[in-house]
């Protein structure tokens, strides 16, 4: 028999099983979480509503920005830097979205509101060089991801946690 | 099925020995179960811990198309076979398994009258042509000439023998109690005095199902191919087509082995006698066999080498001696 470090027989203190019942019991245990609904949620087809001042992909207006270089300065990771545009006198941000943190203080500190946060958050780059715009390429697909934005027709829900099943998703307008 | 040799103008014993080992229930029909099998093994593993499982390669169809997926993936990957193994034993041994998996069918009844041929030994023929699939396992695990497929040959070798022992137990106490070797006399035996094995030889029916679990590697035995620590066993080094051969080999087995449970311990085709209705009793019966076994993978973790050795040696081969006596009593209502 198999002694424990206090010398007494180690059955001593374990619970007795019934070595049929126990097997049974867990078994019907498996069959009665089988009939339970997943609460997985859906993602691509379905989404967790965002709050309203989410804080996702800055988006960049060109025509706003004076040029002040705020946005640089205050950058903790620094993701923005200041370029030269040709025929451009001022210098103005360009973004990588690889290094940013998405903490909104370029978006607090810019002067003219040029800079501003949006609700997207699930971008895909299929490389790291693509990630890095300069400012011209920002404003565009600043443009572009907003267009998309207010295109996307997802179901948006609310997680809701439930003792019953876990975690439960209810559909909001 | 004499019919069907009729309208054809083939002789009855050709068209048997074509269609029960190539349409049902062999190959084709093998094909549609293991497809059907571990889709339904990942999306019931899935429920029980409340996740979706295969969903985005059909989704109108709760992703039953990603084996077929997965499939065509194999099929079209590149074959790697490495510079220390043992070449030719490398790329025969999942064929060989496989070819000789799919011996039985020839002998195992697919339903009243088929089969391919009759024997009066067609239990002994089953268990034997199953039995040499082991022998290739641990080949493969040798020619490959890695750690873990040598760890994992090991562990069928030994596995194998306490499995098998189990099984032939079962099988002989089954025997035993309907005093015939033939799968179809043992099922008209049930049909004649309406009580199955099951109720007759409970113990018996458990040994089997066990044998079965740990022939086939299912979860709480799949130590031969444990994942966590051989990352899969003997068929660590395949890719392509030979592992999805290798993956097929435990499916196979089971699905041979879950029809040779059904003729013996639910009484095969039991309510029926025409052919057609016959069959589907057989393969309804089987598949909720298979799905069973299968369904243990989300209740059980994995045993211990070493405890499942002991369970099989020490309690259930003492076991089989009393399912062996109570067969020969149980005799008296077969006879």
């Amino acid at each position: 028999m198999a002694q424990d470090s206090n010398g007494g027989k180690r059955d001593d203190h374990r619970p007795r099983v019934n070595p049929i019942l126990a097997h049974l019991e867990a078994i019907a245990t498996g069959i009665k979480w089988l009939t339970r609904k997943p609460m997985t949620l859906m993602y691509p087809d379905m989404e967790e509503k965002r709050p309203e001042y989410f804080r996702g992909f800055i988006i960049f207006n060109y025509d706003k920005c004076i040029g002040c270089s705020l946005c640089a300065q205050i950058c903790p990771p620094r993701a923005i830097h200041m370029y030269r545009v040709p025929g451009d006198k001022r210098i103005r941000p360009g973004y990588d979205a690889g290094r940013c943190i998405h903490c909104g203080l370029c978006t607090d500190i810019c002067p003219t509101d040029a800079l501003d946060v949006s609700p997207v958050h699930d971008e895909v780059f299929e490389q790291i060089e693509s990630m890095d715009f300069d400012p011209v390429e920002w404003h565009i697909i600043s443009k572009k991801l907003v267009e998309e934005h207010a295109k996307r027709k997802r179901k948006l829900v609310i997680t809701r946690v439930d003792e019953e099943v876990g975690l439960r998703y209810e559909p909001v307008e | 099925m004499v019919e069907l040799a009729k309208i054809l103008h083939v002789p009855v014993w050709a068209l048997r020995g074509f269609l029960a080992p190539l349409v049902y229930p062999g190959l084709v029909a093998l094909l549609g179960t293991v497809l059907f099998l571990i889709w339904a093994e990942r999306k019931m593993a899935a429920r029980v811990q409340q996740r979706v499982g295969p969903y985005y390669v059909s989704p109108k169809l709760r992703g039953a198309l990603q084996l077929i997926a997965d499939g065509t993936r194999f099929a079209l990957q590149e074959i790697i076979v490495h510079v220390e193994t043992d070449r030719l034993m490398f790329i025969l041994g999942p064929i060989l398994t496989f070819t000789f998996l799919s011996l039985p069918f020839t002998v195992l009844p697919g339903g009243p009258g088929i089969y391919g041929f009759r024997s009066d030994f067609s239990m002994v023929i089953v268990y034997a042509l199953l039995t040499l699939s082991p022998i290739t396992v641990i080949l493969m695990g040798w020619a490959s000439s890695n750690k873990f497929a040598m760890i994992g040959g090991g562990r069928e070798a030994l596995l194998t023998v306490s499995g098998e022992i189990t099984l032939a137990l079962a099988m002989l106490s089954v025997a035993a109690m309907y005093g015939t070797l033939d799968f179809v006399t043992a099922v008209e035996k049930q049909m004649h005095t309406g009580i199955i094995g099951l109720v007759s030889n409970p113990i018996a029916a458990l040994l089997f199902f066990l044998a079965m679990l740990l022939l086939t590697d299912r979860v709480p035995f799949d130590i031969v191919l444990g994942e966590q620590e051989i990352v899969q066993g003997p068929y660590t080094e395949y890719s392509g087509v030979l592992y999805a051969l290798t993956m097929a080999i435990d499916y196979v087995k089971l699905y041979a082995l879950s029809i040779a449970f059904t003729l013996l311990f639910l009484g095969g085709w039991a309510p029926f006698t025409t052919p057609l209705l016959g069959a589907i009793s057989v393969y309804v019966k089987s598949l909720i066999v298979l799905l069973f076994s299968v369904f243990l993978r989300s209740v059980y973790g994995r045993m211990r080498l070493d405890h499942a050795m002991n369970f099989f040696w020490a309690k259930l081969f003492p076991l089989g001696f009393i399912a062996l006596a109570l067969g020969v009593f149980v005799h008296v209502i077969y006879a």
